[in-house]
């Protein structure tokens, strides 16, 4: 096999066992977690959920 | 994804994946691809393709400045593949070896007006040329391609009588009395570049068909 | 799931733990972004303005070659690059980069840093366009599909670029919120891969052109990325902060968003040379690109279920919110046009669809539908805090929408069926070539009509807008917040 296509196939399998290595270092890094509160992240005690905010039209007149 | 480094190594992993693969991988392909030398039967030496004249390469400047691109394509599709060969627009589908030599490769994704890809070969006259520059309608009726009167000179006829490269006009498009519509160097160099558009010629990776290539077929019989 | 789930509070950083300093972070932050924000905003709608302005003059021109064809500065083929130019890098990208800042700000926690970098930094994008498209006007565009912009342009655009990534990088540092939200995965991605892209390209094809047909796969790799690393992370990246944010509800699944930004970093960027099936290039070039093109399926059909998902039970609230019907609007959008554009990549489809009119409106689909509409909705919602001031009529707010929505549907529609009707005379070599152009004419001329109507939306926004400034510059009028939030809720009573 010539140089340059063994260059390709160790690319070829270099890429996804690096992708696989660092999928790795992310689960054991807790990176992976905290999904659901990072899913609150939009919200403070501001404007905590359940807030909804931009309701301007079609409002009923003001009293 | 908590953190910075996963996701930063990620955005960089990923676009490098497609930069290797559909940048520097047909720059490796194609970037070293050379003009191809043959004999005809004439025995004559012949290479293509070949890289632009003067005047035809100040008209490739003015097709790119003007935009003929956004309807112009210059490629043809493989035969049975759309009717771009069954319509005249080439006689071999278009390979890669035809663009070596352009600064600018204007492929097209429109085709509001017909491929250009042998232009060349189909109208090699100038006269139609800078007749349908001035106004396509004139040439082709109901082309919606703009008209050009800005690569024209209208002018009073001199006392030397009506210049010879005058554009006959007549009908609708006929100008006033005693003026002539003469083409500025812009239309001539154009109509070169428009002239020059020919991919006839034999590549081993796309031979041009078998009744027009008879000197080819006849060449290796003989051997 | 390492770490025990901590209050939402834990969340917040300790110099802002003071409740008093809490209430008032949502505001300051919006305070801060006025003055660079206004002037991304403000130029983008310029842009707009003048992009639509060069679109109606190539629409009409199509059907009517005649109209202003006197003078080479607008003949077709300067025009639409023009329009196209204006519309990308003036309105898109600018608007895209308000919207990033913004939402940067708000997610990291931080008030705008260093707004004189960015106020600066969009001084010189719009420097550096307005040469470009007069220059293109002129005569110097490349004719390089969406890199038409001379070179002479080019360097003010990255120097400007340089500064917002400078801007990106203090933020980012500066961050007092540690945890990341998906929106600013795309965010942050779109902000390191556009230059990248655009870098690139411009070597590669204006500075030292590559050989030959090298040249047709660089420019659609960095064209069709454009559209899937530069405007949809950023669509996106709104979207999932206002669909949530309007309606007051988290994002139905976090870990579907997960597999939706990786699958779409994966295959997206692959895509692009499925723009050159039939073309002069090597085929496992082009397959590689139809392959990557239908595994986008993947991350389309996964940010569609989530969506839905986070929408069902609120759709309610889209009579009321005009950010949440921009946005939503243009998330449907974003599927139909992945959807048409996953057909368009089939070679079947192609063999017709290509070199037609058909390419035009899926384009417009996705630029228009998906990525301007959700930053129009972006834009209604920013532009009142940072301001401090209500849309003064919400009958011009109404009218925007609903010029935009038909007209974007008028144009869309048509034009797609006019170009499959289109591609199918072409590949019927007994068909005249005469006969085809006569054939697509009622569709050009619908599409002038569409043209006109969105228009009209633009106009109603700007000067919306543009009222909503005097009353910011001249005397106070109302406050704001009663009226922007006005929440069902108990907790935002007494605001």
């Amino acid at each position: 096999m010539p140089v340059p296509g063994l260059i390709l196939l160790a690319g070829v399998l270099a890429v996804p066992l690096a992708a696989l290595w660092a999928l790795r270092w992310a689960a054991s890094h807790g990176e992976l977690g905290h999904g659901d509160r990072a899913a609150l992240l939009p919200f403070d005690e501001e404007e905590p959920v359940g807030t909804a905010t931009d309701q301007i039209l079609n409002r009923p007149a003001k009293p | 994804m908590n953190y910075g480094p996963l996701l930063f190594l990620g955005i960089l992993f990923t676009l490098a994946s497609s930069w290797f693969g559909l940048v520097l991988m047909p720059n490796r392909q194609l970037g070293a691809l050379v003009a191809n030398t043959s004999t005809n039967d004439a025995g004559a030496v012949v290479v293509y393709p070949q890289a632009r004249s003067g005047q035809a390469q100040q008209g490739a400047e003015l097709y790119r400045s003007l935009g003929c691109i956004y309807c112009h394509s210059q490629q043809v599709r493989p035969e049975g593949f759309g009717a771009d060969i069954a319509r005249g627009w080439g006689k071999r589908r278009s390979v890669s070896r035809d663009y070596i030599y352009e600064p600018t490769v204007m492929l097209g994704t429109s085709r509001t007006g017909p491929d250009l890809t042998n232009i060349g070969e189909r109208q090699s006259s100038a006269e139609w040329h800078l007749t349908h520059l001035y106004d396509p309608r004139i040439t082709s009726k109901g082309s919606i391609m703009p008209p050009h009167p800005f690569l024209f000179e209208k002018r009073r006829i001199g006392a030397g009588g009506a210049s010879t490269n005058a554009l006959k006009l007549s009908g609708a498009f006929a100008v006033a009395a005693g003026f002539e519509v003469v083409p500025r160097p812009e239309a001539r160099q154009l109509v070169e570049y428009l002239r020059s558009l020919k991919t006839s010629f034999d590549l081993p990776e796309a031979h041009l068909p078998k009744k027009e290539s008879g000197d080819d077929a006849n060449a290796k019989a003989a051997k | 799931m390492s770490a025990p789930a901590k209050p939402l509070s834990a969340l917040m950083p300790g110099d802002v733990s003071d409740e008093h300093a809490k209430r008032a972070l949502l505001a300051e932050i919006d305070a801060s972004c006025r003055v660079p924000l206004l002037f991304f905003f403000v130029s983008a709608l310029a842009w707009l303005l003048v992009g639509t302005a060069l679109a109606l003059v190539s629409s009409i021109k199509l059907h009517d070659p005649a109209f202003l064809a006197e003078c080479p500065w607008l003949t077709f083929g300067r025009v639409r690059p023009a329009h196209l130019n204006a519309v990308i890098y003036g309105w898109a990208s600018q608007t895209g980069i308000g919207v990033t800042l913004w939402l940067m700000c708000r997610l990291c926690r931080v008030p705008f840093v260093a707004p004189g970098l960015a106020t600066v930094a969009a001084l010189f994008w719009n420097l550096g366009l307005s040469v470009g498209i007069v220059g293109i006007l002129a005569g110097d565009s490349t004719s390089i599909e969406w890199l038409e912009l001379p070179r002479y342009a080019t360097p003010i655009l990255f120097f400007s670029y340089a500064l917002i990534a400078v801007w990106g990088v203090i933020t980012f540092r500066l961050r007092r919120e540690r945890h990341l939200y998906v929106s600013q995965w795309y965010l942050l991605a779109a902000l390191l891969w556009f230059p990248w892209l655009y870098a690139t390209a411009q070597i590669l094809l204006v500075l030292e052109p590559a050989r030959g047909v090298v040249q047709g796969a660089v420019n659609w790799w960095f064209a069709h990325n454009v559209l899937g690393l530069w405007f949809t992370p950023i669509g996106l990246g709104a979207i999932y902060y206002f669909i949530p944010k309007v309606i007051g509800r988290p994002i139905h699944s976090y870990y579907l968003s997960v597999l939706g930004f990786w699958s779409l970093a994966l295959f997206y960027n692959w895509n692009g040379l499925h723009h050159l099936i039939g073309g002069p290039l090597p085929a496992w070039m082009i397959t590689v690109s139809i392959v990557a093109s239908v595994m986008m399926l993947i991350p389309v059909i996964t940010v569609a279920i989530n969506h839905h998902f986070t929408m069902r039970g609120h759709f309610g609230k889209l009579k009321h919110s005009p950010t949440l019907r921009f946005v939503v609007f243009g998330a449907v959008c974003y599927t139909l046009t992945s959807l048409q554009g996953v057909a368009n990549s089939l070679r079947g489809y192609s063999e017709i669809v290509h070199f037609t009119h058909h390419t035009v409106a899926h384009a417009h689909l996705g630029v228009y539908g998906f990525f301007t509409m959700v930053m129009f909705g972006a834009m209604y919602y920013i532009l009142p805090r940072i301001t401090g001031r209500e849309w003064p009529s919400l009958g011009l707010v109404s009218l925007h929408f609903w010029a935009c929505a038909i007209g974007l549907a008028l144009y869309v529609g048509p034009l797609s069926i006019g170009g499959i009707l289109q591609g199918l005379a072409m590949n019927d070599a007994t068909k005249p070539f005469a006969d085809v152009v006569a054939g697509t004419l009622p569709y050009l001329k619908l599409r002038t009509v569409a043209g006109l109507l969105l228009g009209l939306g633009h106009v109603a926004f700007v000067a919306n807008l543009v009222w909503m400034l005097c009353r910011v510059f001249g005397p106070y009028r109302q406050p704001v917040v009663d009226l922007i939030t006005g929440n069902e809720s108990p907790a935002a009573v007494g605001k």
